[in-house]
């Protein structure tokens, strides 16, 4: 899922200056799940404002709501009736979200309440681990399930380098050497031969915004597209 | 007010069979007590016998043996016990009255639906050779050997002479004397030629010890209570044990065919799993339960699931029988006659808001939720407790409290602070364990509070949420209290700690909204504390009145 985490106060604020009528606008996906702009945090994300805006003696009028996901227009849809009260829209969604709801709502500015972190996991209540970098050249497959573009310091495809220090990354002490544990799990799984495949580097250069289009709606595209 | 309770009860189906873990004595006992009460009973033992030979306290002089022996033949007489030996607990899943487990068996994995589990597994011994710079081996040996070659060939110590050295490597607990004094009698009845015994720190405070003690010093066996572990010598087939005796002023030597090291008594290998598979807590020293002065001494932090014995603590045989037949009357409290009437409205999730992050699984201090796959998360109303955190932790809001919803507490505040006076608004949100009945002890003593208090009632502190706490300062209150048990008297375990962290960062997010954080505190109280609870808000109000009033009203 995809993590975030809420902006400090002072950055909202600084964004909203000049408007009087916000909408904040929580996703209930993975934000929610990473508890960064969910529910609960739409309605803290305003009660900051208010007491800030008060004191301030700049008082705003809040709205609040929170959508499915804001990565699907339909569900922005809800929306529509709602945005023409207020002079901008502060979302809580990821970059994704904040984008779509920017398209959806041209005529509003829409501001981010939250930082885009990365895709990570859950390892306990609000705590996160990056896992993927959305590489698009998955090869966990012969890594052992280890992300070396997400987890080595340097995203080699083959490894370790020469700096990988008992079981360490040659950056610091803390921070596991992706290769390492790779090597590990492969020998664990007796499958070892596989780390001797060189594979390919990545044309990482000249990298455009993606889109993608699962196999089974391709066609339903071009019919869209017609 | 009945009435209409009893219209928001419902009755719901409980299962009424019991798994007890454990096939030692204490195991032994609760399943025929259970049994005995009409529940049908699983007993599983990951030794391939139950009974005194599953028993980690003395294998040799165990008083009443027969007694025993017999208590666990009557297991195959009794109707409704299963006894699984060479079995473990592999997974469980579900509440109390609607637990299934998995046990696997030597050659199969079963699976039993039960209402309560009883854990009463047996502790671990391990001889304290380091801590007397020893190695095992010829005449050095440890406590459960000795026991094993008494059990078998008593007659081999006939004419030797043995010495214990204990209470040096650890300091003393009643068993280990125990063991000691039951081996004594058992060498001089098998005709040893000498018993020396020398203990650092004696505990004899147990049933009996101290007549047991007395009566193998009276058939010769010699105790030594030294400040220091005495020197010892191995050399082969024998040792040498010396010291310096201070009051004769003399070195005095003894050699001995075989001495015997003292052992720990220390937590069951199986608990760490068990504790991890069943969700429950483990106390400071590994044991199964933490302290809650809340709750009966045989019940855990989740509804239904109960510990006996040494799966709690190291005591002696009639204490940890003692526990069983307590925990059997636990389980019947839960069991009832398979049926329970429970609120229809204790914890309901909202299935259209939720969004399935297991938080509220991951914060429920009780094992209360589960989930179905069709359902996302269900909140037992038998195992829930109604304490209200996992409420406060959802990032969707979609849980609410029967009688503590969110509209109920957010319109009480916004209703207690529709008008401010002159005095400081002060806005004190009580745990009803603890803070509210310390208010009102204080009311009820006439102490003096602030004019401007207004109390606010909450299942535990656990309830209460960032955005009341927020919604308080919004509507105007100008010092907000958060008021829960001390440390370690939660009766939800956590909800103190939960709110605790959750005024820092309510702290940190007035401050950074430009209010002081002074206006917003957390106190720890106890129930009988009127005179803490008056000082608390007192001291709050003059900290108010010198900051003066919230910029906000
Ligand atoms: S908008 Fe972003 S945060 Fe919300 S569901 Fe979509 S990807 Fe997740
Ligand atoms: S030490 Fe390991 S993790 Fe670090 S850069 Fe080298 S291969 Fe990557
Ligand atoms: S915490 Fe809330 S959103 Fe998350 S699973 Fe529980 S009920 Fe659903
Ligand atoms: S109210 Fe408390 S006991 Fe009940 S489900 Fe929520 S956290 Fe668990």
């Amino acid at each position: 899922m995809i993590v975030a985490e809420r902006k400090p106060l002072e950055e909202i604020e600084s964004m909203l200056k000049g408007y009087r009528r916000v909408l904040t606008v929580g996703c209930g996906t993975c934000v929610a799940v990473c508890l960064a702009g969910g529910e609960k945090e739409v309605g803290i994300l305003n009660a900051e404002l208010q007491i800030a805006r008060k004191l301030d003696e700049n008082p705003i009028e809040l709205g609040a709501a929170c959508v499915e996901r804001q990565c699907d227009m339909e569900f922005l849809d809800e929306l529509q009736g709602m945005v023409d009260q207020y002079d901008a829209i502060l979302s809580m969604a990821c970059g994704a979200g904040v984008q779509f709801m920017a398209e959806r709502f041209e005529d509003v500015p829409v501001f981010p309440a939250v930082d885009t972190t990365f895709i990570g996991a859950n390892r306990d209540v609000g705590w996160y681990e990056e896992k993927c970098r959305a590489c698009g050249t998955c090869v966990l497959g012969m890594t052992a399930g280890i992300c070396p573009v997400t987890m080595c310091a340097k995203g080699l495809f083959n490894g370790p380098c020469g700096g990988t220090n008992n079981g360490y990354c040659e950056i610091g002490n803390d921070q596991p050497c992706a290769w390492y544990r790779i090597y590990e799990r492969l020998a664990r799984q007796g499958r070892l031969e596989q780390i001797m495949e060189i594979h390919p580097a990545n044309e990482w250069r000249n990298q455009t915004p993606r889109t993608l289009v699962q196999a089974a709606y391709r066609k339903r595209k071009e019919l869209a597209a017609s | 007010m009945t009435a209409k309770l009893e219209t928001a009860m419902e009755q719901i189906e409980i299962a009424t069979g019991v798994l007890v873990v454990g096939g030692g004595m204490t195991g032994v006992a609760t399943a025929l007590e259970v049994a005995r009460q009409g529940y049908p009973v699983t007993l599983i033992e990951a030794g391939e016998k139950v009974g005194p030979a599953a028993e980690s306290r003395p294998r040799t002089g165990l008083p009443d043996a027969r007694r025993l022996q017999d208590m666990a033949a009557r297991l195959a007489q009794t109707d409704g016990i299963e006894v699984l030996t060479a079995t473990r607990l592999d997974a469980a899943a579900g509440v109390a009255g609607d637990f299934k487990v998995w046990l696997s068996t030597a050659e199969d994995v079963l699976e039993r639906r039960v209402g309560a589990i009883v854990v009463a597994t047996e502790f671990d011994t391990a001889p304290l050779y380091d801590g007397y710079g020893l190695t095992p081996g010829g005449a050095v040996i440890g406590q459960s050997e000795l026991e094993q070659r008494l059990a078998g060939d008593p007659g081999s110590f006939s004419g030797k002479t043995v010495a214990f050295v204990a209470g040096f490597a650890q300091s003393g607990n009643p068993m280990v004397m125990q063991r000691i004094f039951h081996c004594v009698k058992a060498l001089q009845d098998a005709g040893a030629a000498g018993v020396y015994v020398y203990v650092g720190d004696l505990k004899v405070a147990d049933d009996g010890l101290e007549r047991e003690y007395r009566t193998g010093r009276d058939r010769g066996a010699i105790y030594f209570k030294l400040k220091e572990a005495p020197a010892i010598a191995a050399s082969g087939a024998q040792v040498v044990i010396g010291f310096h005796d201070p009051v004769v002023r003399q070195q005095i030597e003894v050699t001995a065919d075989c001495l015997v090291v003292e052992e720990s008594l220390g937590v069951g290998a199986q608990c760490a799993d068990l504790a991890a598979i069943l969700r429950i807590d483990i106390g400071p020293r590994g044991f199964l339960q933490s302290d809650n002065i809340y709750r009966f001494p045989v019940a855990t932090n989740r509804e239904g699931i109960f510990v006996a014995g040494a799966s709690r603590e190291v005591r002696s045989l009639p204490w940890a029988l003692a526990d069983a037949r307590n925990a059997a009357l636990q389980v019947a409290e839960v069991l009832g006659d398979g049926t329970r009437l429970v609120p229809r409205d204790k914890a309901v999730v909202d299935i259209g808001k939720c969004t399935f992050c297991l938080t509220c699984y991951r914060c429920c201090p009780h094992g209360a939720i589960y989930w179905l796959s069709e359902n996302k998360p269900v909140i037992s109303p038998v195992a829930c407790q109604a304490c209200g955190i996992c409420a406060s932790e959802c990032p969707m809001d979609a849980i609410q409290i029967g009688g503590f919803t969110d509209d109920l507490i957010r319109g009480q505040i916004a209703a207690k602070l529709a008008q401010v006076n002159g005095d400081p608004a002060i806005v004190a949100f009580c745990c009803q364990n603890s803070a509210l009945p310390a208010g009102e002890m204080a009311a009820t003593f006439r102490m003096s509070v602030p004019a401007g208090l207004r109390t606010i009632q909450v299942p535990c502190a656990g309830k209460i949420d960032l955005q009341y706490i927020l919604d308080a300062f919004v509507s105007g209150a100008d010092g907000v209290l958060v008021m829960a048990c001390h440390p370690g008297n939660c009766k939800s375990e956590r909800g103190n700690t939960y709110a605790s962290w959750r005024v820092e960062d309510a702290q940190r997010l007035i401050a950074g909204a430009g209010l002081e954080p002074e206006r917003l505190r957390f106190a720890t109280l106890a129930a009988n504390m009127g005179t803490d609870f008056k000082a608390i808000v007192v001291d709050m109000d003059q900290k108010i009145r010198e900051l003066g009033k919230s910029r906000l009203h």
